[in-house]
């Protein structure tokens, strides 16, 4: 007891006396903090010339501009750390520092944020929720800055609101669909390309100890970048699905599940989960993206696997996923800007594209990025079919109630004309 | 005071018998996450599941002390000073606190207890953004301060709730001797009741350690640098976009439990006979 | 001067002893606790958070609230979940108590040891019961299968009855220590003496239980009961990493609906709304706590 107490007593003064003198740690209140009332404009010249809590750089007084992104892939934030260090001594301006904010706080903490003024320069952010941050106002308008002619539509659809761009797609990715060579040879079977064939081949390389075909099904938007393809594969749309085209691709992931060829657990399966099990062995044909591929290279090398375009219904569909970038008002947007302008150019996307297993945003590189036999070629290809989510505000509402729905058919809770009923009435009650 | 009587040898067996068979039963889990935390993750997936790895696999214990931006004894330190911090703003708020109201009955009293509980009412979520502006104006924003002063919230009400009823179960007699003995209130307080309430404060102590040795959101909210950042934030290295790696989540959850329980069994001596001491004498 | 001195003769004094903790949590919940409630009387989405106009429409969050089949359904989810925990965590943390307050030579150091299911942080712990509990890799089905209880493997965490039962199980895992070692305390606040005159007198085991263990330790079991009911009714990480309110929303509480509608779907105040329910229903629940216990009590 005295022990503790003595202990205790130490640390209360240390705490007293750090809180009185107020500490306040080295890089807090650099950058992002003051921000100009309301009519902010661009004229962050004032803001940067104040940069009193200075950040890191030395003598030139580097001003510091920070970036929040939530990759928690180890070689992700490698690749981002370099390109930063690059920019960084490249030129004396601006010293940019990246905060990792992991995924699932990510729109947490830029709510909070936003509440509190208290937000980064830059933000790395998945682009179906970049529409959401417009409506708040919190991104900077960049219409004119930045060439995108070139970039994929769906991408650059994914940051423009109103005509005007926020923001600039940092890569771009879609579902494809995996499938495991040697299981498929050993059942005889033949690489699908309708939804029937798809069903037939699954059904074929179901064993005891393999199920046909997984996706992450989870309810969240994960789940609705998964299930999208099917829906959009039949001519339905996001915000028209109660319609004989919802109800079929409802009724066809039933199908699924109750013939047995997918597993009721890919409601709890990530992505990354599905992926799990299908270098596991566990999974014959899985849905995933490109992104995939490196851990899949380092951590299941002798997997014979191949990829090809999502089986069709009536048309081939797969949904654009990636992040954007965003410069936020309010910020350092001059240094912002000029990072961007860096890590935008030819080069680095390239370096960062493939480091990264991503695709360019950017149309002309895409097609040269990759070469015929490698596995994301694919996926270049997938992407001409490749629609994104949204845009619109209200996007995470949508698509809750599509989210929603396949759960509830996956797990028999309604029937797909009930559940694609009562996602219709929730979205029509958002959007109209 | 008469010892208890001493149970019979075989009474003293079968108990201990008991005794341990809980332990396995009630510990099951844990040695589960130990041994997934030494399998590959083939082996994870096995159908059926294997009840001890078959081939070792110690990268993950390798991964949990350096991932990335992620330092395992940064983090370490980081936790033991919040939870300490913590405690200590708890145990020196709390047990004046709950002495004032188990012993005086001032006309608030009911309302102060009441309120006490009414912090503890609301859920972590929307508490987030006020405290957050709070701390930014505090100019503690992503300090370990932000982290202890939100931590706190959490162990003052439930130490004072706690509390009261030790100070309360304290006879008046024992009060009345230390003012004869010419101790006026606060030194009565301090002298006497402190000791005497004991088990209470080492309960209420351990508790808001823990509190806050378990608490993610705030420690995640308010600090922003990877570096500061408690360890239980480490989770998210584990657990992401890319799917949850099982081996090495749950070496996470070994390690983060080990230090912790090592501090444990050394203080089980002042723990135990701290908690088991008993407050009251005939 | 004289008259402040005379107001902290008495009683009063004990005001000085609360001020200290009673300031801190006023600040530093209380503002939170008051803009909470304001929020939830306006219309915040993502479009007017940092600009526009706030408009106040008072009470229509609330009752849109009540015609929500979700918010409804984690009412009743977080009512249930919550009594059922209790009870169990209380029974078995309180036959636990009394079972290692008996001297024998392994108690000690187990009893301790039984209290490490409550030093892993919350979120470690949800995992660990998603990968027990999971349908085929998951360990509670291969030994419910082999002692020949089921034919087939439960999916636990996929279909809404047995999902909410697996919470109910990691979170009763997770409370046992935490009634177990509070009523381990109150046990050693009752004088020995009482045991010994009661068994001189003859009484039986059953009998000094109900007469003079119970009545004695009635403070400490409103504690435990209390706080143990408001923090498994606020229950958030647990849910969140174990099922995420599913499946098909079936094990939605009102914290995890809360923080859904606040931070994935932009709706600040009908997620300020849905918090301040929870803590009108637990205000209702300390009302009655602190009458229940402040009763009878003079000086």
């Amino acid at each position: 007891m005295k022990k503790k107490k003595l202990t205790a007593l130490l640390t209360a003064v240390a705490m007293m006396t750090g809180i009185l003198s107020g500490c306040g740690s080295k890089g807090a209140e650099s950058a992002p903090a003051e921000k100009t009332p309301a009519a902010d404009e661009a004229s962050s010249e004032q803001e940067s010339a104040g940069g009193e809590n200075g950040g890191t750089a030395a003598a030139g007084d580097a001003q510091p501009i920070t970036i929040w992104y939530y990759w928690e892939n180890e070689g992700h934030q490698a690749t981002l750390d370099q390109l930063i260090q690059e920019y960084n001594g490249s030129q004396d301006q601006y010293a940019v520092t990246a905060k990792y904010v992991p995924f699932a706080d990510f729109k947490k903490q830029l709510s909070i944020g936003a509440s509190a003024d208290e937000l980064p320069d830059i933000a790395i952010l998945d682009s179906p929720d970049h529409a959401s941050y417009v409506d708040m106002g919190i991104f900077e308008d960049l219409t004119g800055k930045f060439d995108v002619d070139n970039y994929y539509e769906g991408t650059v659809n994914s940051c423009t609101v109103d005509g005007k761009l926020y923001g600039v797609p940092f890569g771009a990715n879609c579902l494809a669909l995996y499938y495991n060579e040697d299981m498929l040879t050993a059942a005889g079977g033949s690489v699908p390309t309708t939804w029937d064939e798809l069903k037939e081949t699954a059904k074929a390389l179901t064993t005891d100890a393999v199920t046909g075909l997984a996706f992450c099904s989870v309810q969240n938007e994960e789940g609705t970048f998964n299930f999208a393809p099917w829906l959009w594969s039949t001519g339905a749309t996001s915000y028209d699905i109660n319609n004989e085209n919802g109800v079929r691709a409802l009724t066809f992931v039933q199908e699924l599940i109750n013939e047995g060829v997918m597993s009721k657990e890919c409601i709890n399966w990530t992505q990354g989960d599905v992926m799990n099990q299908f270098i596991a062995g566990n999974v014959a044909m899985m849905v995933n993206g490109p992104w995939q591929i490196p851990t899949m290279q380092s951590e299941a090398p002798d997997l014979n696997w191949k990829v090809t375009l999502i089986p069709k219904d009536a048309q081939y569909a797969s949904a654009l996923g990636g992040e954007n970038y965003a410069v936020v008002t309010g910020g350092n947007v001059d240094g912002a800007l000029d990072f961007l302008t860096f890590a935008t150019s030819e080069e680095k996307v390239k370096f960062m594209m493939n480091q990264f297993g991503y695709i360019s945003a950017d149309k002309t590189i895409a097609e040269s990025q990759f070469a015929q036999d490698s596995p994301y070629y694919p996926f270049v290809e997938e992407l001409n079919y490749a629609m994104a989510r949204g845009p619109l505000a209200e996007w995470p509402s949508v698509s809750d109630a599509i989210s929603l729905a396949f759960n509830q058919v996956i797990t028999g809770t309604a029937t797909p004309e009930e559940a694609a009923a009562q996602a219709q009435a929730t979205i029509d009650g958002i959007v109209k | 005071m008469d010892e208890e009587k001493r149970l019979s040898r075989k009474t003293n067996i079968l108990f201990s018998v008991i005794a341990v068979a809980l332990l396995c039963v009630l510990l099951f889990p844990l040695y589960w996450a130990l041994i997934t935390s030494l399998k590959t993750e083939q082996e994870i997936f096995q159908n059926p599941p294997t009840f001890y790895p078959h081939i070792l696999n110690t990268k993950s214990y390798a991964a949990q002390v350096e991932t990335g931006d992620f330092n395992m004894f940064r983090s370490f330190a980081n936790s033991f000073l919040i939870s300490m911090g913590a405690t200590v703003i708890a145990v020196l708020l709390a047990v004046p606190a709950s002495y004032g109201i188990a012993k005086y009955h001032f006309k608030a009293r009911k309302a102060v207890l009441l309120s006490f509980l009414v912090t503890q009412m609301l859920p972590v979520s929307v508490l987030l953004t006020p405290m957050f502006i709070m701390f930014k104006n505090m100019h503690v924003y992503n300090t370990w301060v932000a982290a202890v002063l939100a931590d706190a919230t959490i162990g003052i009400p439930f130490s004072v709730l706690i509390l009261k009823n030790y100070f309360a179960s304290i006879p008046k007699d024992l009060e009345e001797a230390a003012y004869l003995d010419g101790c006026n209130k606060f030194s009565a307080f301090v002298r006497i009741l402190i000791p005497i309430a004991k088990p209470g404060v080492m309960v209420c102590a351990i508790f808001s350690f823990l509190y806050a040795w378990g608490d993610l959101a705030y420690g995640m909210t308010f600090i922003l640098d990877q570096e500061k950042r408690p360890i239980t934030a480490g989770i998210f290295n584990f657990m992401g976009q890319y799917g949850t790696k099982w081996s090495y989540l749950t070496a996470f959850a070994v390690v983060t439990i080990i230090p912790v329980a090592i501090i444990f069994i050394f203080m089980q001596k002042y723990i135990v006979s701290g908690m088991t001491s008993g407050a009251v004498k005939g | 001067m004289a008259k402040i001195k005379k107001f902290f003769r008495y009683e009063n004094v004990g005001i000085l002893f609360v001020l200290p903790a009673f300031l801190y949590m006023l600040v530093f919940v209380g503002y939170p606790i008051i803009h909470n409630l304001i929020l939830s009387f306006q219309d915040v989405n993502a479009g007017n958070l940092v600009r526009g106009t706030k408009n106040f429409i008072l009470f229509d969050n609330y009752l849109e609230l009540f015609q929500d089949s979700v918010f409804t359904a984690s009412l009743w989810n977080t009512l249930r979940f919550t009594v059922l925990c209790l009870v169990f965590q209380f029974i078995v943390g309180f036959a636990l108590a009394l079972f290692f307050s008996k001297r024998f030579s392994f108690a000690k150091p187990v009893r301790g040891i039984l209290l490490v299911p409550w030093m892993i942080p919350i979120t470690v712990t949800a995992l660990m019961f998603k990968l027990l509990f999971a349908t085929d890799i998951g360990i509670i089905n291969f030994l419910l299968r082999s002692l020949h209880l089921i034919e087939k493997n439960i999916e636990w965490l996929t279909t809404p009855g047995t999902a909410m039962f697996a919470l109910i199980c990691a979170n009763v895992w997770i409370g046992i220590p935490f009634n177990m070692i509070l009523i381990s305390t109150g046990l050693t606040t009752i004088p020995k003496e009482l045991y010994e005159s009661a068994s001189i007198d003859g009484a039986g085991k059953v009998q000094t239980f109900w007469r003079i263990t119970l009545p004695l330790l009635k403070p400490t079991i409103e504690s435990v009961l209390i706080l143990g009911f408001i923090y498994t009714f606020k229950v958030y990480d647990l849910v969140y990493v174990m099922t995420s309110g599913g499946p098909v929303n079936s094990t939605h509480m009102l914290s995890t609906y809360s923080y859904k509608l606040s931070f994935e779907m932009f709706k600040y105040s009908k997620g300020s709304a849905v918090a301040n329910v929870l803590l009108v229903i637990l205000l209702f629940v300390g009302v009655f706590y602190i009458r229940a216990t402040t009763e009878g009590e003079n000086d």
